[in-house]
């Protein structure tokens, strides 16, 4: 399985549901390879996959461009990344970003079965998550309220 | 006002799902138009038992959720109630999630992310069916 038939669904998908969702278009935005450790912007959210792929999907930006997601989805104020609605709001983007993406791959792959684990969020300076087993690919897109980060890891992925 | 019936009253609505934001969306979309959320889930468990104590037109049910997922409650209400008219409402919608899905006797399916338009449509849908 190569990086591109992993990553691709998921950079349309998150293309799309910032478009969508928020009227969010990426600018630019470029792939890389992600060696045995990925350090956060500021704000990750994780979701994980099972079934006929195994691995996770991480959806990460600093907290000032969590802050300005979450008005933007709920046309309310933040003033920190603490406040519930800003984690709700990055956990259910995450969420949609991956089911979008893991239902193209299920429809297109048929059998491979893949189901998502709810996400988790973290947030704070200096977070470091560590690939253990896993391949990963990211691509980073500019947008107008910041930099966002997606980053793809699947068991057995090259 | 699209949540209105002919006589004034409000269409009724269940919304389950287990990220508050996504509730909030639904809420967002209906009752501008005058429909009337009537109970809220945040997942399947919660769902089937508070299911019976309102009397809701239509739930939304989003599929995955912690506890009991969306379509074991989809299950248990229809065997509450055949006739509840029930729209699955999840970013997840492959071909076997679908195909399951109407086995159980959900009436129809919406992708998120979705629009306000189109939740309407299918409520009006499957209520005037």
């Amino acid at each position: 399985m190569s990086k591109d038939s992993y990553l691709s669904p998921f950079s349309l998908a998150t293309s799309d549901v910032l478009k969508e969702m928020l009227d969010i278009n990426i600018d630019g935005s470029e792939t890389a390879s992600e060696g045995d450790l990925f350090v956060s912007q500021g704000f990750i959210v994780v979701v994980g996959f099972t079934g006929g792929w195994k691995g996770r999907f991480f959806l990460d930006m600093s907290s000032e461009t969590a802050i300005q997601m979450a008005s933007l989805l709920t046309g309310d104020d933040y003033d920190s990344v603490g406040d519930e609605d800003v984690i709700m709001s990055g956990a259910e983007l995450a969420n949609i970003i991956s089911g979008n993406a893991i239902t193209d791959i299920n429809n297109s792959q048929p059998g491979l079965n893949i189901r998502l684990t709810p996400p988790s969020v973290f947030a704070g300076d200096g977070i470091s998550m560590f690939n253990v087993r896993l391949s990963s690919s990211s691509a980073l897109m500019q947008t107008n309220i910041g930099t966002i980060k997606i980053n793809v890891a699947v068991e057995g992925g090259k | 006002m699209k949540g209105l019936r002919a006589d004034g009253t409000a269409i009724r609505i269940m919304a389950v799902d287990d990220s508050p934001i996504s509730r909030k969306m639904i809420k967002k979309a209906l009752e501008p138009e005058g429909f009337v959320i009537v109970g809220e889930a945040a997942n399947g468990k919660e769902a089937v038992e508070l299911y019976p104590t309102i009397q809701a037109d239509v739930v939304t049910m989003d599929v995955t959720m912690p506890v009991m997922d969306g379509l074991d409650a989809a299950s248990a209400i229809k065997n509450i109630n055949s006739k509840q008219k029930i729209i699955m409402l999840s970013a997840m919608g492959d071909d076997d999630i679908i195909k399951d899905a109407k086995s159980r006797g959900i009436d129809d399916v919406c992708a998120k992310p979705f629009k306000p338009d189109e939740i309407i449509g299918k409520i009006i849908r499957i209520l005037e069916n």
